[in-house]
């Protein structure tokens, strides 16, 4: 897609993977953030990095199995959670537990069998040696992302503000949300080859978190959020390819920095003292 | 027609050791004005979700603006205003108070469809309506809690509801606020909204007929009409004599 403007097609390709699966982690974590449901990030992330690993070890197609597993946990959280009496982060955590253990099991084992070395790609991912297929993919989910957040933008705020308001004011609040982990499950199975089971939770957490310091209405966090999380991710390539350097962890750490600086520059909890 | 026809409704919490409310019936007509009054876990508020579906009924028959609500539970929330008891909003939460009220709308849009000019018209007729107006850009964390009460308020009356339910909805407002607001409910009820309220304070109740219910572990003990100045003694009258009745 990009490659009327990079030559390099293994750069070409690692920038459009990491701008369609930042913008897509980013747009949906505004929406985890702002629920308070962070834990989805990291319990889909193992859950996919867990599938995948099921995949490695029984020959399969690792990003297939990496995504009926995400979508599987996806159908699980909100039963569970209802059948338990629980809070969804509770129940979060149990399948986060479980994943983790499946995937640390299962990647021991491939370890010990002499296959350690395509099990660790899950971990870290693997940016540079992407097939056309799973850009087209991630292209795919990031314009889903876009779609689900313009068709039910007003369901979504209204969930965001408080799903008990939301579900007495008549909206179909399970529908939307059940909608939503799933579109959460695919787009972090399909960006785990990117930046890998461990990091990518930063896609989802830290631009919706940017965001947040300096937006005061929800319709500019869906446009910073993105907006921040394409910015960083290109520059991370460019300083990767540039300085020989690993793109999934430099790009993490630079998301994390700019939070860092974003906290310290917020105007949000400045008092104004002037008519003091 | 009622608005509202419980037949003998059961209503139990998973793994609760009995129904929080049982074999309640109770009837409500257009334009009533019905007050709730009871100890504190009477089953008031578990009663009005019940009314709206928000709690599931496991027994019995209710029939909420001619919608059964144990099969089509959301198409009645569509119609039902219901203020809920107790909510909290961090000063970072990314709402004004218009677009609070506006969400009030979106149950009866339905999905996938935008705000209409009759939207924006009506979520300007509830802030007026409620005197919010000097609110209306401001966002919601930020206001007091009497403020995001109001503004809870207006959400419900943007909604047009075909009948009101409030849960305590004087517990944070100053008694100017409340008498204004009583105005304000007064009017819906001449207008043939009925409006259903749980409260623990009955000073300022407007001065209409009021359809009273006493409710006590789960169960209507008390079911009349009266004045508004009757309503807090017949409360406490009720309460006494069955907190007697148990205890002897």
């Amino acid at each position: 897609m990009l490659e009327w403007l990079i030559e390099n097609n293994v750069v070409c390709h690692a920038l459009e993977a990491m701008i369609f699966a930042s913008v897509a982690c980013s747009i949906l974590g505004v929406i985890i953030s702002r629920m308070s449901l962070s834990s989805i990030g990291f319990t889909m992330s193992h859950a996919a990095f867990a599938g995948a690993a099921l995949g490695m070890f029984l020959g399969a197609n690792a990003q297939v199995m990496a995504i009926a597993f995400s979508m599987g946990v996806a159908a699980l959280i909100g039963p569970v959670s209802e059948k338990a009496k629980m809070a969804a982060d509770a129940t979060l955590g149990v399948l986060f537990s479980l994943s983790m253990a499946v995937a640390i099991f299962l990647i021991s084992y491939m370890e010990y069998m002499g296959k350690g070395l395509s099990a660790s790609s899950l971990l870290f991912g693997d940016v540079i040696s992407l097939y056309r297929e799973e850009i087209y993919a991630l292209a795919a989910i990031c314009c889903l992302s876009i779609l689900f957040v313009l068709a039910f933008y007003k369901e979504i705020s209204a969930i965001m503000f408080n799903m008990k308001i939301a579900e007495a004011a008549g909206i179909r609040v399970k529908l939307v949300y059940y909608i939503l982990l799933f579109i959460i499950a695919l787009s972090v199975a399909l960006s785990l080859n990117i930046v890998g089971g461990l990091l990518i939770f930063v896609l989802l957490a830290a631009p919706a978190s940017i965001a947040s310091q300096f937006c005061f209405n929800v319709k500019s966090m869906f446009v910073v959020s993105p907006l921040i999380a394409l910015i960083v991710s290109t520059f991370g390539v460019w300083a990767a390819f540039e300085y020989t350097l690993p793109v999934a962890p430099l790009v993490a750490l630079l998301l994390t920095a700019v939070f860092g600086l974003s906290v310290m520059l917020s105007l949000k909890r400045r008092v104004n003292s002037s008519n003091y | 027609m009622s608005v509202i026809v419980l037949e003998s409704i059961y209503t139990a919490y998973e793994g609760g050791s009995e129904p929080v409310i049982k074999d309640l019936s109770l009837e409500v007509d257009r334009g009533e004005y019905v007050v709730i009054g009871g100890p504190n876990s009477a089953g008031k508020t578990t009663l009005l979700e019940s009314i709206n579906g928000l709690v599931k009924i496991t027994h019995g028959r209710a029939c909420v603006c001619g919608l059964d609500v144990r099969r089509r539970g959301f198409e009645v929330r569509r119609r039902v205003g219901y203020v809920i008891q107790n909510f909290y909003f961090d000063p970072f939460t990314p709402f004004t108070a218009q677009e609070v009220v506006m969400m009030g709308r979106f149950g009866r849009q339905g999905l996938l469809s935008r705000p209409k000019e009759s939207d924006y018209d009506a979520v300007q007729r509830a802030i007026k309506t409620v005197g919010i107006e000097d609110l209306a850009h401001k966002t919601i964390g930020t206001l007091s809690g009497g403020q995001q009460q109001k503004v809870m308020i207006a959400h419900n009356i943007a909604k047009e509801p075909d009948l009101f339910m409030l849960d305590e909805p004087f517990s944070n407002l100053d008694f100017r606020a409340r008498e204004f607001l009583q105005d304000v409910f007064k009017g819906m009820v001449q207008q043939g909204v009925p409006i259903l309220m749980v409260a623990h304070a009955f000073d300022g109740l407007p001065d209409i007929p009021i359809h009273l219910v006493v409710m006590n572990r789960g169960r209507i003990t008390g079911d009349l009409s009266c004045q508004a100045g009757e309503v807090e003694e017949i409360i406490r009258k009720e309460c006494e004599v069955k907190e007697r009745c148990s205890s002897g």
